[in-house]
């Protein structure tokens, strides 16, 4: 562990990609130099004082060495600006990005319904199966928005929740009901249970659904051959509790530190049949963390995976 | 029964008239506006039964438009449904302080689901 810290202190050239730096402008970089020229410094101003014993000498010396420092401080200052600054644009930059993208994309959801709702009269079996499978581009590119523009929301502390009162169990019901069609394709068996007949929860029902329907759909997209996932919902001391079970390739144990991370994807055996942005995770995280919750996962690599989640219920007090 | 009369504002044509054909074939009156200011107008002079109003509009923005028809007393009560891919805590907070009833985010929702909202509001089966 402290080994690889510390060899990844000395991957200058790593760091400085992940930074978006040059070599000499990461904070590394600059300390070593700093270490170096205190080292040096300290050498010489002891050199100075044993060589001339002149207290000019001395302090000629000493503001050398201060004048140095005080331009290396600066140095680390400005990169750690300007990485902060460059951060700050890129999220900008993804938050009017998808803005823009979000209008063509209302448009055309808006238009294919119209279409397939009161204007389909005369429209062959084909004719409209190319227009669902429109539609269904439209879905798939609105949900990839969503996700750039709620990961910038998080990243600027902007991300609204709605308070809708709404039963836990039938946002579960709902969220599994939409997955049954690409469960049935991926030739995984999904089912749910639960111990309560109801459980009452402010939160904001159309997120919730986001939450569900990532961790679920991640249950189903991980399974290498045929599976099974289920769905537990429970009220455990005031919470309203959702457990996602999978038997599939689940996580290797060195990875599971970082799959909440943005954009990180899991290095398994299947990463490269299935497409994903690696943002799923990151964004449920932060959805049920800000609705009061919180998210973790049990997982061992090759047998399976179990993810939960919980949020306060509306009785609790407590939260 | 009578046919409840609904006001878009809203810019962008096409949206504008999916919503016209969308909820005139529903059982709407509707009436349209491109801009703020022939909103605010429009919401005087025909007195609609709810206004679903775009925030970025030209002439008058949305939060503009808000404002103007809560002051009126004529059409202060109009239920106003708020349109917008905007969706930030600030914008969201924002609209409903100056007065809007409820927002819907365009991207997110059906046309099914809209008119679902206004029969709500409106409250019919």
């Amino acid at each position: 562990m402290l080994r690889e810290r510390i060899s990844d202190e000395f991957d200058l050239k790593k760091q400085a990609d992940e930074l978006g730096v040059k070599v000499w402008q990461t904070p590394s970089f600059l300390f070593i130099i700093m270490g170096i020229i205190i080292i040096g410094a300290m050498t010489g101003v002891y050199v100075a004082s044993i060589s001339y014993d002149s207290p000019e000498v001395l302090i000629v010396s000493e503001s050398i060495v201060v004048i140095l420092l005080l331009a290396i401080g600066n140095a680390i200052i400005t990169t750690v600006e300007q990485v902060a600054k460059a951060n700050k644009m890129k999220t900008e930059f993804v938050s009017i990005a998808s803005h823009q993208l979000k209008t063509p994309i209302s448009e055309l959801k808006w238009q294919i319904e119209l279409l397939l709702a009161k204007f389909s009269e005369g429209l062959s079996g084909r004719q409209t199966e190319i227009i669902n499978e429109i539609a269904h581009s439209g879905e798939k590119m609105g949900r990839l928005v969503n996700d750039l523009l709620d990961v910038a929301r998080i990243d600027q502390g902007q991300l609204a929740l709605a308070k809708d009162k709404v039963d836990f169990c039938d946002l579960v019901d709902d969220a599994v009901e939409a997955q049954k069609v690409f469960a049935k394709t991926m030739n995984v068996e999904l089912v749910s249970s639960r111990s309560v007949g109801k459980i009452m929860v402010l939160a904001d029902k159309r997120r919730m659904g986001v939450v569900l329907d990532n961790l679920i759909s991640n249950a189903i997209k991980y399974i290498d051959t045929k599976g099974k996932v289920e769905v537990f919902v429970e009220n455990n001391d005031g919470f309203a509790q959702v457990c996602i079970r999978d038997n599939g390739v689940g996580i290797p144990k060195n990875e599971q530190d970082d799959v909440s991370k943005k954009f990180f994807r899991s290095n398994n055996s299947i990463k490269n049949k299935t497409d994903g942005t690696g943002l799923g995770l990151y964004i449920a995280k932060n959805i049920v963390e800000q609705s009061g919750g919180k998210l973790w996962f049990k997982s061992v690599e090759n047998v399976g995976s179990e993810f939960y989640f919980s949020i306060p219920t509306a009785t609790n007090k407590k939260k | 029964m009578e046919k409840k009369k609904l006001l878009v504002i809203e810019d962008d044509i096409v949206l504008q008239k999916a919503l016209e054909d969308y909820l005139s074939a529903e059982g709407f009156e509707v009436k349209t506006a491109g801009d703020g200011e022939t909103g605010v107008n429009m919401a005087m002079d025909e007195n609609p039964d709810l206004i679903l109003l775009d925030i970025v509009l030209p002439k008058k923005d949305g939060y503009t438009v808000l404002q103007e028809v809560r002051a009126d007393e004529k059409t202060k009560n109009i239920p106003i449904v708020l349109l917008t891919n905007l969706g930030s805590i600030s914008d969201v907070e924002k609209a409903l302080e100056l007065g809007a009833t409820t927002y819907l985010v365009k991207a997110d929702y059906k046309l099914e689901e809209v008119t679902a909202k206004i029969k709500d509001l409106l409250k019919i089966k």
